[in-house]
């Protein structure tokens, strides 16, 4: 488009590719608002090609102009084999613009054998045009994650505890240790974002403290290791994810109160779309056997805040 | 000699102790890097064979009071289900994907963010020359160290997702595996498609399969008819551009009547959607879906499906059963009378009697 102002009389430069090389005598060209060649055809309000003059063609040419109505050419010629899939380019003078600038607007192009824009179709495809009102210099914001992880931390990330593990004390068949951490998570991506949890159950040496596969209560005099992100009462531990936006939740698996599970690389927490930031408080259990071998249980659980595709 | 055993003795059960407690006091920890940071989430690029493209991340240490170490490195992922998760594969001698960028990709190693500070890092991505059309994707994982001490370490990563596209001919294949009206995953139920709900749906969602060698992004529109009221269209049913990766099949779930609002983050706006009541009436719905997908240079294809569901509230349920409940009632009565407009009242009394 030689001008976007709306409303102006301006001069259209279509380009594209022919997709199938037959004998092609047409090329229909229809704009409307909706791109969907099945969807009815909606005129974008105030455009006008009328008056349209084919001043200029490259690659395919041999085209006159054939002007059906205010939003409807078709290009005509001797039907001739496309000689190659280069590109081939049309310049229209005398447009009339569309006056919405709110609403982009499409051509929809269609190639046919035959001269009139009738019969088998060839190809389709459609190109996306707007008008706007001057130059606006604005910014954008680009797309960020923000994460934090600590024992305890602040809604927007700016203060943690600068504590970075939690001891939970010493193991006994007849209680359930616990502990928790936070982090805090949003987004303005549109593809939201996910947590995933990353490590191996408390291990002194080659003993392993399990952990469950899936949502489990906690069992003392049982080895199990087991994290959710709710608020729980039995044993009474964590908190409920914080932050007036409910896009970012637990996952189905880290959201049963008073059940546990780990698996490592099990997404955690995740948001679908934007999402401002939420605190999730993670939850911690520790149940130990009587024969649980004596040692010193260790592990180092990573966070993994990741954008998603 | 006694004196000596009670001594030894001693100092034996100290060391039993010791070797039997199973957790130790915590420690005091030394010095730690902050583990709260602002990322990129995401990077695209379309570069030719033979060309490269240079590229900052900005990294930002959001923690008012430490700085931020971390180190930097390229892993290759892939999907983990249906959704758009990515599965990192974090083992050092994991095998290298077809896809992989981390030939292609350098970034520096490391990076210390000084408290409430930001850093820009230079990162480039060149592809040799007669390099096959395809997309490539890796990702950046920004990791703070591991801590000393406590039976619980914690540690923070964030991830880049960078993805490539090498324009020219490709090998595009997206098939429809399902279509229809669809239920989130919730803490006791997976996520579904639905053929009967009694509750009001929200989505409409449709899966595809990927065997192409390019991820997908597909654009276009579905369209609800209903017993009762107009069509309903959507219009944009992959607002997002979300992708669907090699080899994956990939659900993309779209709000049959959606919510815009906008939000501050961060201290700036940005545009949130949500799914809001679309107000449906019960009934039998027909949904049919029309996408199109296709890399530039590449014919465009379309993928058309047709689906139906029920809705039936438990409301309407009920009020169908009275209504059925009355009918039958009307009609028995009717029938009655009828009976004795024809037979005269001694059929009521015979009736009687026989009873």
């Amino acid at each position: 488009m030689n001008s976007t102002t709306p409303g102006a009389t301006t001069s259209y430069t279509v380009s594209f590719r022919y997709m199938t090389p037959v004998t092609t005598g047409s090329v229909d060209m229809l704009f409307c608002i909706n791109p969907i060649p099945y969807e009815p055809c909606v005129t974008p309000p105030g455009l006008d090609v009328s008056n349209a003059v084919l001043s200029d063609q490259s690659g395919e040419t041999g085209y006159t102009a054939d002007i059906r109505s205010a939003n409807h050419i078709v290009l005509t010629r001797t039907p001739s084999v496309i000689s190659s899939g280069d590109m081939s380019s049309y310049k229209f003078d005398n447009i009339v613009n569309p006056t919405d600038t709110a609403t982009s607007f499409s051509i929809r192009l269609s190639s046919y054998a035959s001269t009139n824009a009738t019969g088998p179709l060839i190809d389709f495809g459609s190109v996306k045009g707007q008008v706007t009102n001057g130059i606006t210099i604005e910014t954008q914001v680009p797309p960020m994650l923000i994460f934090c992880v600590a024992e305890q931390v602040s809604e927007d990330c700016s203060n943690t505890n600068d504590n970075y593990y939690t001891d939970m004390g010493q193991l006994d068949a007849n209680s359930t240790l616990t502990a928790q951490s936070q982090m805090a998570v949003g987004t303005n991506a549109t593809g939201g974002f996910a947590i995933m949890a990353n490590g191996a159950p408390p291990a002194a040496g080659t003993n392993v403290i399990d952990a469950p596969s899936v949502p489990t209560l906690s069992e003392k005099g049982s080895n199990q290791f087991g994290i959710n992100l709710v608020a729980n009462t039995s044993p009474a531990v964590g908190n409920d994810p914080e932050g007036a936006f409910a896009n970012a939740i637990p996952s189905p698996d880290y959201s049963v109160p008073d059940q546990y599970k780990f698996v490592s690389g099990d997404v955690v927490a995740y948001s679908p779309n934007v999402s401002l930031v939420r605190k999730f408080t993670v939850s911690y259990i520790l149940n130990s056997s009587q024969d649980l071998r004596p040692g010193v249980y260790s592990t180092t659980i990573t966070y993994i805040a990741s954008g998603r595709f | 000699m006694k004196r000596f055993t009670s001594i030894v003795s001693a100092a034996f059960a100290v060391v039993i102790a010791a070797a039997y407690t199973i957790a130790i006091p915590v420690q005091p920890v030394s010095a730690q890097s902050s583990a709260a940071l602002s990322i990129a989430p995401k990077k695209n690029y379309v570069i030719e064979p033979g060309k490269s493209v240079k590229d900052k991340l900005t990294i930002r240490n959001l923690d008012n009071s430490s700085p931020l170490q971390l180190t930097l490195r390229v892993v290759d992922f892939t999907f983990t289900d249906d959704g758009g998760t990515p599965k990192l594969f974090l083992a050092e001698d994991a095998p290298q994907t077809t896809w992989s960028l981390k030939p292609f990709m350098t970034v520096p190693k490391s990076v210390t963010i000084p408290k409430n500070g930001s850093k820009t890092l230079d990162m480039s991505v060149a592809i040799p020359a007669g390099h096959g059309a395809g997309s490539y994707y890796s990702a950046i994982i920004y990791s703070t160290g591991a801590p000393d001490g406590g039976n619980v370490g914690l540690a923070a990563s964030g991830v880049t997702l960078v993805f490539t596209n090498i324009p020219g001919k490709v090998n595009e294949d997206l098939k429809l595996e399902k279509f229809g009206a669809y239920r989130e995953a919730t803490a006791n139920n997976p996520a579904s498609y639905l053929f009967l709900t009694t509750d009001e749906p929200q989505k409409i969602a449709y899966t595809l399969k990927n065997s192409g060698n390019v991820t997908e992004a597909p654009a276009g529109s579905i369209t609800l008819n209903g017993w009762f009221g107009s069509p309903i269209t959507i219009n944009n049913v992959n607002p997002n551009g979300s992708l669907a990766l090699i080899g994956q099949s990939r659900t993309y779930t779209a709000c049959i009547k959606l919510k815009d609002a906008e939000v501050d983050f961060n201290g700036q706006k940005t545009k949130s959607t949500a799914c809001d009541s679309p107000g449906l009436f019960p009934g039998y719905y027909s949904a049919k879906l029309d996408l199109f997908y296709g890399q530039n240079g590449n014919r465009t294809q379309e993928i058309i499906g047709s689906a139906g569901f029920w809705y039936l509230p438990w409301w309407f349920i009920i009020l169908v059963i009275v209504v059925l409940a009355i009918l039958a009632f009307v009609i028995w009565r009717v029938y009655g009378w009828v009976r004795v407009k024809l037979y005269g009242p001694q059929y009521k009394k015979r009736s009687s009697r026989r009873r």
